[in-house]
């Protein structure tokens, strides 16, 4: 059975009256409700607020009044997301028990559209992570096979869409933490060019790299969701008010577009996803693209210069966790010098920790110009490069982690290794440009493997028409439904 | 790299602190990292030009024009309404002295 | 061996737009502690800063009022360091390329004060210890600030107070800030240190902060000078240090510990774009600038002939000088009408705020008239003060105010006839006179007052009167 899209398919239902949004709402919490002690892809649930959009959606049906897309599409946001009067923790001690008192743009947007918000999920603390083990409510599990990782940092959207608990969410990537998941977890994640999505409301992790975007479980859906979220918002002065159709432009042949390899990509990959990876190379042959090579020159310091940039920004914007205005605070203290290092020393977690630490060193005085000054230059470098990439090639492919689904408690044994599985990701949030994963086939484990599609700026509309005709041909071979949640 | 100085130093700059028993799993740590990062050392000053913003926006401006602010019920909502209207730190001694 | 001070100020002055910097939080002074914030001036995680268009127009008025070069192409840095009242735990500046630089004052006696540069910033929230506890009102986070850095140009504490009291004027003038030091829209630190006489190096400065007045500038920075001046003559050596001004004992106190050197990691904040001003807008801002004090007051002393303690305290107030130059423009006698309005004028605007309002219940075209008919001769000083007092009560013109009568002057001869007349009458008053009694004239005078009903001119009369007997 091929369906290419839960959101229309929900659309339709609501519409035609076969279900009503209550109905359907309820449906989808009570399977939360079964399945979130295992999967932990929730960490907060919001069954008022769910319920009463809800309502309001049956009343417009009962009203004959027309649906907008996303209306009553039961859905989740990663806890990062601000939402008003609703807890939003990050998934860390520093802002456990936080309720914001405004509403991030994405959620203002969605909720004019009726969105029912099934809940708040799961994440790595602050968004510092690829497992979702850094959280303070431990890690979401994969659907796929629940003694492993649902991934991260957005691994409760991920876990939660892959476990038909929820229809689609909203996560974040700021070196891989949409894709990554999505990979693991057999869905489709986009990271929009950088500026195409308000980030207002986005608790920040690395602010020249943070994007929020959609966990879909079809190409389509994630279509559905940007073109609804990619508004211009002035209270984002990086907000670039770009609003490209992506919807419009999934149906049209790829025939004749050149594909972008890029032979660096490919080392370090495990057998498995070089397999899949080449089928899937195979596929877009056999809908007529052209397979090109292509260079990046720079390409060893993609992951150095992201690190030393992305832990810089974390190091500042994580200053403001004080204990005085909000969030946590240490119980005992001596002044207020003893109590902000207390309450920052407990709060946060090591990870967390170690990416401010490590940005602190890169922007201190002695080292700022061989670290953050020159790591900054080398960004423009490569943004360079890859724009001259594009000049042969409308997008380019590859892999999107290394790996399949780690175990849980996986200790990544090197250091370096683990910041090394966001090789394949971290290129799109260096440079801005936008970025697809999706599955292309299964491990010998019959783990997910996903595959990624790049990009120039603003193309947004593009790689999601690559990535639907990819979809379309091999749609039974790459996707695999749960039988758990809510069946549609 | 770092030792153990300069590891307390950043700490300090960063408003952490470091246990004892901790330092040497921490200077393990960020050394690792730095190894990572040095990796652009074998890049030439000389070889790369000045680079802006990711944005390429130009002059992203609000209008000066005002907008009627939090209530304070909500500002301090989150500090239980704070102290006649201040947020309060309690005990605060601070040999910084002035305002 | 005489020791020479050496002093650099860093002017902090609150720009008067309508909202903050960096959101559209009012930036309006007294209101209730934290009524003027939102999540952005907050710092709330998640919330993004905006700038606010008039900021970077003030603030190139301000470098252009001051002779700055402006930056065509800028940005804003994040200055990264912890303090209470500082809720994102870093500042937004500007670091490397600052809005304007390379600017200038020109002090009364012809030296130029340089100014190295002006750069926008946001200000911090205000802090109130209490019984050890700290107590946090964010109203004022957020209010946007230029900071002026000059050179360590000046030389004296006059100079000092010559300089800031200059930059004070011209911002006003230019209008982009009310610069008052009680209301913390204008503060300075000031930067200290001597050499002996004569010595090109620069010794090892000091900053002092916690002036709240000019007076207390000039103070703090005499006894900066001593205590250095005393240190170096027993041999010691100047600690680079912060003192803060202790206004009780007059005395500087160390603040923060030399250990305390901050690291404040600046880096370009990216969460806000470039900042790009075209030539042509820049010249559209000049444009827009009134005349700048120094200019009028060299037209004031110049062209009007004004001695410069009147022409300075005209200029002092925007207001009042565009009153004056109104008030000039037909009778063209300057000495008068600035006599009127610094005497009887300004009288009644007692404060300072007052003489800014100049809310002057006369029009400047009343004036006018009341000046034209001193000068004319058709009444004397004394009824003409009398007039203006009672036009100042009423706000009617003089010609509402006095007869027909009133205004007729008195012709020089019917004058010298009433002086031959008052000459004849008073015979024991001569006589004192010439013997040497010069105030016995005064008996003649106020004779010669009375018979024409105080409208003579007293001074005219006198000479003729001298005259009369002389012969």
């Amino acid at each position: 059975m091929k369906r290419l899209s839960n959101i229309k398919h929900l659309n339709n239902l609501l519409k035609t009256k076969q279900i009503s949004c209550t109905e359907l709402t309820k449906r989808y919490l009570t399977e939360i409700e079964k399945e979130n002690k295992t999967l932990n892809a929730y960490v907060r649930i919001t069954q008022d607020a769910a319920l009463l959009a809800a309502k309001r959606v049956d009343e417009k049906i009962a009203k004959g009044e027309e649906l907008m897309p996303l209306e009553g599409i039961p859905m989740t946001l990663k806890d990062n997301i601000s939402t008003k009067n609703i807890e939003t923790t990050c998934c860390s001690k520093m802002l456990e028990e936080y309720i914001p008192v405004y509403d991030a743009t994405v959620w203002e947007i969605l909720q004019n559209q009726n969105a029912v918000l099934l809940g708040k999920t799961n994440m790595d603390e602050f968004a510092m992570g690829s497992t979702n083990e850094t959280s303070i409510f431990g890690g979401a599990l994969n659907p796929h096979d629940t003694t492993r990782v649902a991934g991260g940092s957005s691994g409760g959207v991920a876990s939660a869409v892959a476990g038909n608990i929820a229809v689609y969410g909203l996560g974040s990537d700021t070196g891989g933490s949409i894709r990554q998941p999505a990979s693991f977890c057999g869905l489709v994640g986009l990271k929009p060019t950088y500026g195409a999505v308000s980030r207002y409301g986005l608790i920040a992790c690395a602010s020249s790299f943070d994007q929020i975007g959609p966990i879909t479980s079809s190409v389509e859906d994630a279509a559905i969701v940007y073109d609804a979220i990619s508004l211009y918002d002035k209270k984002d002065a990086t907000s670039c008010g770009k609003r490209c159709n992506a919807q419009s432009t999934l149906e049209n042949s790829i025939k004749g577009m050149k594909v972008g390899i890029l032979n660096e990509y490919f080392e370090g990959v495990s057998d498995d996803v070089k397999e899949a990876v080449d089928k899937a190379l195979n596929a877009f042959e056999k809908l007529g693209v052209q397979i090109v090579k292509i260079n990046i020159p720079e390409m060893e310091y993609t992951l150095p210069v992201y690190y030393i940039l992305a832990c810089a920004e974390i190091s500042s914007n994580m200053g403001r966790y004080d204990g005085i205005c909000y969030g946590y605070t240490t119980p005992k203290y001596n002044d207020t010098t003893d109590m902000i290092f207390k309450t920052r020393s407990e709060g946060f977690g090591r990870e967390v920790k170690r990416r401010i630490l490590f940005g602190t060193y890169v922007l201190s005085a002695e080292r700022y110009d061989s670290y953050y000054k020159k790591a900054w230059k080398l960004r423009g470098s490569i943004i360079k490069s890859f724009k001259a990439a594009f000049a042969d090639c409308d997008v380019i492919l590859a892999p999107t982690v290394p790996d399949t689904a780690y175990e849980t408690n996986f200790t990544l044994s090197d250091l370096a290794d683990n910041y090394l599985s966001n090789i394949c990701t971290a290129l799109a949030n260096l440079t801005g440009l936008p970025a697809v994963s999706m599955p292309c086939g299964f491990d010998q484990k019959g783990l997910p493997i996903g595959i990624q599609i790049i990009g120039d700026k603003f193309e947004d509309a593009k790689i999601l028409n690559a990535a639907y005709q990819y979809e379309k041909l091999t749609h039974d071979t790459i996707y695999k439904s749960k039988e758990i949640g809510v069946m549609l | 790299m770092v030792k153990r100085d300069d590891v307390l130093k950043i700490a300090k700059l960063a408003m952490l602190y470091i246990e004892e028993e901790e330092i040497e799993s921490w200077i393990f740590d960020m050394n690792k990292l730095i190894g990572f990062a040095d990796t652009i050392k074998s890049v030439e000053d000389d070889e790369l030009e000045d680079f802006d913003d990711i944005s390429n926006i130009v002059n992203a401006f609000h209008e000066d024009e005002v907008v009627k602010s939090l209530d304070r019920e909500l500002v301090l909502k989150s500090r239980d309404g704070g102290e006649d209207g201040y947020f309060i730190i309690k005990r605060e001694r601070n040999n910084r002295g002035y305002l | 061996m005489s020791w020479e001070l050496v002093a650099g100020f860093e002017t902090h002055i609150e720009l008067s737009t309508k909202t903050k910097i960096f959101c559209q939080c009012s930036t309006e002074f007294g209101a209730e502690p934290n009524t003027l914030c939102c999540p952005v001036c907050l710092g709330l995680p998640g919330t993004l800063p905006k700038l606010n268009r008039n900021v970077v127009y003030y603030a190139i008025k301000a470098g252009l009022a001051t002779n700055c070069h402006i930056r065509n192409i800028t940005k804003m840095d994040r200055k990264n360091y912890v303090y209470p009242d500082l809720p994102k735990a870093y500042q937004i500046s500007q670091h490397d390329k600052p809005l304007c630089e390379r600017g200038h004052i020109i002090l009364s006696s012809g030296k130029k004060i340089n100014i190295g540069r002006i750069h926008i910033e946001e200000d911090a929230g205000k802090l109130v210890h209490q019984r050890g506890d700290t107590y946090i009102d964010n109203n004022r986070g957020g209010v946007p600030l230029i900071e002026i850095v000059s050179e360590p140009d000046i030389r004296s504490a006059d100079e000092a107070v010559e300089y800031l009291e200059q930059l004070r004027l011209i911002m006003k003038y230019i209008g982009v800030s009310d610069v008052k030091m009680q209301e913390g829209s204008l503060r300075n630190d000031v930067n200290v240190s001597v050499r002996k006489t004569g010595e090109d190096k620069f010794g090892t400065r000091v900053e002092i902060k916690n002036m709240n007045s000019m007076n207390f500038i000039a103070k703090a920075m005499e006894y900066e000078f001593s205590r250095q001046v005393d240190i170096l003559k027993s041999g010691g050596t100047i600690e680079q240090e912060t003192r803060r001004y202790n206004s009780d004992l007059n005395i500087t106190e160390s603040m923060r510990d030399k250990e305390d050197a901050e690291d404040y990691r600046y880096f370009r904040d990216p969460d806000l774009v470039t900042i790009s001003t075209t030539h042509e807008e820049i010249e559209e801002l000049k444009n827009e600038l009134p005349e700048l004090p120094q200019k009028k007051l060299n037209r004031f002393t110049g062209e009007y002939g004004l001695p410069s303690a009147d022409a300075e305290l005209l200029v002092k107030y925007k207001k009042i000088s565009e009153y004056f130059e109104k008030a000039c423009y037909e009778s063209k006698s300057y000495k008068t009408t600035a006599n009127y309005i610094l005497g009887s004028i300004f009288r009644r605007l007692s404060t300072d705020a007052d003489k800014e309002d100049a809310n002057i219940s006369i029009s400047p075209e009343y004036l006018s008239e009341l000046v034209v008919l001193t000068e004319a001769k058709k009444i004397n000083s004394n009824i003409a003060r009398n007039t203006l007092e009672k036009m100042l009560d009423t706000g009617k013109p003089a010609s509402e105010l006095l007869s027909k009568e009133d205004m007729e002057g008195i012709d020089e001869s019917t004058l010298r006839d009433i002086c031959e007349k008052a000459v004849k009458n008073n015979q024991r008053a001569v006589e004192s006179y010439l013997e040497g009694k010069e105030k016995a004239l005064g008996a003649v005078i106020g004779y010669i007052m009375k018979e024409t009903r105080g409208k003579a001119d007293a001074e005219l009369a006198g000479k003729i009167v001298k005259e009369l007997l002389n012969n």
